[in-house]
Protein backbone atom coordinates (compact mmCIF):
# COMPACT_ATOMS: atom_id res chain seq x y z
CA UNK A 1 0.00 0.00 0.00
CA UNK A 2 1.51 3.58 -1.11
CA UNK A 3 -0.38 6.25 1.02
CA UNK A 4 1.44 9.22 -0.91
CA UNK A 5 -1.47 9.91 -3.40
CA UNK A 6 -4.14 9.86 -0.55
CA UNK A 7 -2.35 11.98 2.14
CA UNK A 8 -1.26 14.55 -0.94
CA UNK A 9 -4.68 13.91 -2.02
CA UNK A 10 -6.35 15.62 1.21
CA UNK A 11 -3.22 18.39 1.54
CA UNK A 12 -4.36 19.34 -1.81
CA UNK A 13 -8.02 19.48 -0.76
CA UNK A 14 -6.74 22.00 2.23
CA UNK A 15 -4.50 24.07 0.34
CA UNK A 16 -7.45 24.44 -2.50
CA UNK A 17 -10.06 25.07 0.53
CA UNK A 18 -7.72 27.89 2.01
CA UNK A 19 -7.86 28.86 -1.84
CA UNK A 20 -11.42 30.01 -1.36
CA UNK A 21 -10.29 32.09 1.70
CA UNK A 22 -7.34 34.30 0.38
CA UNK A 23 -9.74 34.94 -2.76
CA UNK A 24 -12.39 36.53 -0.88
CA UNK A 25 -9.90 38.40 1.69
CA UNK A 26 -7.54 38.92 -1.44
CA UNK A 27 -10.17 40.69 -3.67
CA UNK A 28 -12.07 42.52 -0.59
CA UNK A 29 -8.62 44.29 0.46
CA UNK A 30 -6.49 44.28 -3.08
CA UNK A 31 -8.95 44.02 -5.86
CA UNK A 32 -8.87 41.58 -9.04
CA UNK A 33 -6.54 43.54 -10.88
CA UNK A 34 -4.01 41.64 -9.35
CA UNK A 35 -4.45 38.60 -11.74
CA UNK A 36 -1.60 38.56 -13.23
CA UNK A 37 0.95 39.00 -10.68
CA UNK A 38 -0.54 36.13 -8.96
CA UNK A 39 -1.10 33.70 -11.89
CA UNK A 40 3.07 34.99 -12.09
CA UNK A 41 3.79 33.48 -8.76
CA UNK A 42 1.40 30.26 -9.26
CA UNK A 43 3.54 29.71 -12.07
CA UNK A 44 6.73 30.56 -10.66
CA UNK A 45 6.11 28.30 -7.52
CA UNK A 46 5.60 25.31 -10.25
CA UNK A 47 8.23 25.99 -11.46
CA UNK A 48 10.34 25.99 -8.70
CA UNK A 49 8.97 22.71 -7.37
CA UNK A 50 10.48 21.35 -10.38
CA UNK A 51 13.79 21.73 -8.47
CA UNK A 52 12.89 20.88 -5.07
CA UNK A 53 14.87 17.92 -3.71
CA UNK A 54 12.04 16.62 -1.32
CA UNK A 55 9.32 14.29 -3.22
CA UNK A 56 6.99 16.05 -0.61
CA UNK A 57 7.93 19.78 -0.91
CA UNK A 58 7.79 19.24 -4.67
CA UNK A 59 3.95 17.53 -4.72
CA UNK A 60 3.03 20.57 -2.23
CA UNK A 61 4.55 23.18 -4.12
CA UNK A 62 2.90 22.25 -6.74
CA UNK A 63 -0.13 21.92 -5.18
CA UNK A 64 0.37 25.55 -4.26
CA UNK A 65 1.27 26.81 -7.70
CA UNK A 66 -2.28 25.32 -9.00
CA UNK A 67 -4.07 26.66 -6.28
CA UNK A 68 -2.77 30.26 -7.09
CA UNK A 69 -3.12 29.82 -10.51
CA UNK A 70 -6.98 28.79 -10.23
CA UNK A 71 -7.17 32.06 -7.52
CA UNK A 72 -6.05 34.29 -10.05
CA UNK A 73 -8.92 33.51 -12.68
CA UNK A 74 -11.17 33.30 -9.71
CA UNK A 75 -10.71 37.24 -8.87
CA UNK A 76 -12.60 38.74 -11.27
CA UNK A 77 -16.12 36.80 -10.31
CA UNK A 78 -15.45 37.11 -6.76
CA UNK A 79 -15.40 40.64 -7.41
CA UNK A 80 -18.65 40.63 -8.95
CA UNK A 81 -19.81 38.58 -6.33
CA UNK A 82 -19.15 41.48 -3.84
CA UNK A 83 -20.36 43.97 -5.83
CA UNK A 84 -23.49 42.19 -6.06
CA UNK A 85 -23.81 42.29 -2.15
CA UNK A 86 -23.11 38.59 -1.62
CA UNK A 87 -19.69 39.14 -0.15
CA UNK A 88 -18.99 42.58 1.89
CA UNK A 89 -17.76 45.15 -0.75
CA UNK A 90 -14.69 47.52 0.09
CA UNK A 91 -14.41 50.51 -2.22
CA UNK A 92 -10.91 51.20 -1.29
CA UNK A 93 -8.36 48.97 -2.78
CA UNK A 94 -4.67 48.93 -2.89
CA UNK A 95 -3.94 48.88 -6.64
CA UNK A 96 -1.56 46.64 -8.75
CA UNK A 97 0.87 48.20 -10.47
CA UNK A 98 0.35 49.15 -13.79
CA UNK A 99 -3.27 48.57 -13.08
CA UNK A 100 -4.38 50.87 -15.63
CA UNK A 101 -3.00 48.25 -17.88
CA UNK A 102 -4.19 45.07 -16.77
CA UNK A 103 -8.08 46.89 -16.09
CA UNK A 104 -7.81 47.09 -19.74
CA UNK A 105 -7.07 43.25 -20.39
CA UNK A 106 -9.72 40.32 -20.42
CA UNK A 107 -9.29 38.79 -16.76
CA UNK A 108 -9.57 34.71 -17.38
CA UNK A 109 -11.94 32.77 -15.97
CA UNK A 110 -12.87 29.18 -15.37
CA UNK B 1 14.58 17.92 -11.71
CA UNK B 2 11.88 16.65 -9.94
CA UNK B 3 8.04 15.96 -12.09
CA UNK B 4 5.96 15.73 -8.76
CA UNK B 5 5.60 19.09 -8.24
CA UNK B 6 4.65 19.37 -11.77
CA UNK B 7 2.36 16.44 -11.92
CA UNK B 8 0.33 17.63 -8.78
CA UNK B 9 -0.31 20.74 -9.94
CA UNK B 10 -1.99 19.39 -13.21
CA UNK B 11 -3.79 17.23 -11.41
CA UNK B 12 -4.77 19.59 -8.64
CA UNK B 13 -5.58 22.28 -11.98
CA UNK B 14 -7.73 19.17 -13.91
CA UNK B 15 -9.58 18.39 -10.52
CA UNK B 16 -10.49 22.12 -9.86
CA UNK B 17 -11.73 22.74 -13.25
CA UNK B 18 -13.49 19.47 -13.17
CA UNK B 19 -15.55 20.83 -10.17
CA UNK B 20 -16.05 24.41 -11.08
CA UNK B 21 -17.07 23.86 -15.00
CA UNK B 22 -18.10 20.16 -14.94
CA UNK B 23 -20.11 20.63 -12.01
CA UNK B 24 -21.37 23.52 -13.28
CA UNK B 25 -22.19 21.70 -17.06
CA UNK B 26 -23.47 18.31 -15.19
CA UNK B 27 -25.88 19.51 -12.90
CA UNK B 28 -27.41 21.92 -15.22
CA UNK B 29 -28.45 19.20 -17.48
CA UNK B 30 -28.95 16.61 -14.83
CA UNK B 31 -32.60 15.92 -14.48
CA UNK B 32 -31.53 13.73 -11.17
CA UNK B 33 -28.83 14.44 -9.07
CA UNK B 34 -28.50 11.33 -8.11
CA UNK B 35 -26.47 9.79 -10.89
CA UNK B 36 -23.98 11.89 -11.34
CA UNK B 37 -23.23 12.00 -7.20
CA UNK B 38 -22.53 8.17 -7.32
CA UNK B 39 -20.46 8.47 -10.44
CA UNK B 40 -18.63 11.17 -9.13
CA UNK B 41 -18.08 8.44 -5.78
CA UNK B 42 -17.49 6.01 -7.70
CA UNK B 43 -14.46 7.45 -9.76
CA UNK B 44 -13.36 8.73 -7.01
CA UNK B 45 -13.01 6.04 -4.91
CA UNK B 46 -11.73 4.30 -7.63
CA UNK B 47 -8.67 6.88 -8.13
CA UNK B 48 -7.95 6.39 -4.42
CA UNK B 49 -7.44 2.43 -4.66
CA UNK B 50 -5.22 3.04 -7.57
CA UNK B 51 -3.74 5.25 -5.76
CA UNK B 52 -2.46 3.29 -2.49
CA UNK B 53 -1.61 0.28 -5.05
CA UNK B 54 0.27 2.29 -7.20
CA UNK B 55 4.30 1.81 -7.45
CA UNK B 56 5.38 4.93 -9.05
CA UNK B 57 4.62 8.17 -6.84
CA UNK B 58 3.90 10.09 -9.59
CA UNK B 59 0.78 7.76 -10.77
CA UNK B 60 0.33 7.50 -6.85
CA UNK B 61 0.03 11.45 -6.79
CA UNK B 62 -1.96 11.55 -9.79
CA UNK B 63 -4.55 9.58 -8.86
CA UNK B 64 -4.50 10.99 -4.74
CA UNK B 65 -4.82 14.17 -6.35
CA UNK B 66 -7.84 13.83 -8.73
CA UNK B 67 -9.41 11.08 -6.69
CA UNK B 68 -9.94 13.74 -3.83
CA UNK B 69 -11.40 16.56 -5.93
CA UNK B 70 -13.62 14.06 -7.42
CA UNK B 71 -15.28 13.06 -4.00
CA UNK B 72 -15.68 16.61 -3.26
CA UNK B 73 -17.06 17.21 -6.30
CA UNK B 74 -19.86 14.60 -5.40
CA UNK B 75 -20.83 17.01 -2.52
CA UNK B 76 -20.34 20.06 -4.92
CA UNK B 77 -23.41 18.69 -7.08
CA UNK B 78 -25.68 19.50 -3.34
CA UNK B 79 -23.88 22.76 -3.43
CA UNK B 80 -24.43 23.94 -7.13
CA UNK B 81 -27.95 23.22 -6.78
CA UNK B 82 -28.13 25.39 -3.63
CA UNK B 83 -26.73 28.32 -5.82
CA UNK B 84 -29.28 27.92 -8.37
CA UNK B 85 -32.30 28.21 -5.56
CA UNK B 86 -30.37 31.39 -4.25
CA UNK B 87 -30.32 32.43 -8.14
CA UNK B 88 -26.26 32.66 -7.39
CA UNK B 89 -25.87 30.27 -10.30
CA UNK B 90 -28.42 30.62 -13.57
CA UNK B 91 -31.09 27.96 -13.79
CA UNK B 92 -32.14 25.96 -16.66
CA UNK B 93 -35.62 25.91 -17.57
CA UNK B 94 -35.61 23.14 -19.95
CA UNK B 95 -34.32 21.04 -16.81
CA UNK B 96 -37.35 19.75 -14.84
CA UNK B 97 -35.66 20.05 -11.54
CA UNK B 98 -34.37 23.42 -12.58
CA UNK B 99 -38.24 24.74 -13.94
CA UNK B 100 -39.70 23.68 -10.20
CA UNK B 101 -37.02 25.57 -8.56
CA UNK B 102 -37.73 28.59 -10.88
CA UNK B 103 -41.43 28.12 -9.55
CA UNK B 104 -40.60 27.56 -5.86
CA UNK B 105 -37.79 29.68 -5.00
CA UNK B 106 -38.04 33.57 -6.00
CA UNK B 107 -34.53 34.59 -5.78
CA UNK B 108 -33.65 31.68 -8.60
CA UNK B 109 -33.27 33.31 -12.13
CA UNK B 110 -32.06 32.09 -15.27
CA UNK B 111 -29.33 34.63 -15.81
CA UNK B 112 -25.98 34.33 -15.26
CA UNK B 113 -25.18 37.57 -12.76
CA UNK B 114 -21.65 36.62 -12.72
CA UNK B 115 -21.58 36.72 -16.60
CA UNK B 116 -19.91 40.44 -16.46
CA UNK B 117 -17.08 42.59 -15.89
CA UNK B 118 -16.77 44.51 -12.41
CA UNK B 119 -17.79 47.65 -12.20
CA UNK B 120 -16.25 48.82 -8.96
CA UNK B 121 -19.33 49.53 -6.97
CA UNK B 122 -22.22 47.90 -5.29
CA UNK B 123 -25.19 47.36 -7.51
CA UNK B 124 -28.72 47.16 -6.94
CA UNK B 125 -30.92 43.48 -8.21
CA UNK B 126 -32.14 45.66 -11.14
CA UNK B 127 -29.10 46.84 -12.20
CA UNK B 128 -27.43 43.68 -11.98
CA UNK B 129 -29.56 41.70 -14.51
CA UNK B 130 -29.84 44.93 -16.80
CA UNK B 131 -25.28 44.22 -16.81
CA UNK B 132 -25.81 40.31 -17.71
CA UNK B 133 -29.11 40.59 -20.46
CA UNK B 134 -27.91 40.88 -24.20
CA UNK B 135 -28.06 44.54 -25.36
CA UNK B 136 -31.86 43.85 -27.31
CA UNK B 137 -33.74 42.44 -24.31
CA UNK B 138 -32.61 45.37 -21.76
CA UNK B 139 -35.23 46.72 -20.49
Amino acid sequence: MNPFGLTLGVATLVIIGLGFVWVVRGERYFGYLWWPYVMAAGALIVLGSLFAASDWASALLGALGASLIWGSTELKEQAVRAELGWFPFRAEKIRPPLAGVIAKWRAPHL
Amino acid sequence: MNPLGLVTALSAFAGIWLGHVGVREIERRAVRLGPPILGALALGLGLEILSLLATRRTLSAAAGVLGVTLLWDALEFVRQEKRVRHGHAPANPANPRHARILREHPAATTLDLLAREPVGRPVSPEEAAALVQPKGERP
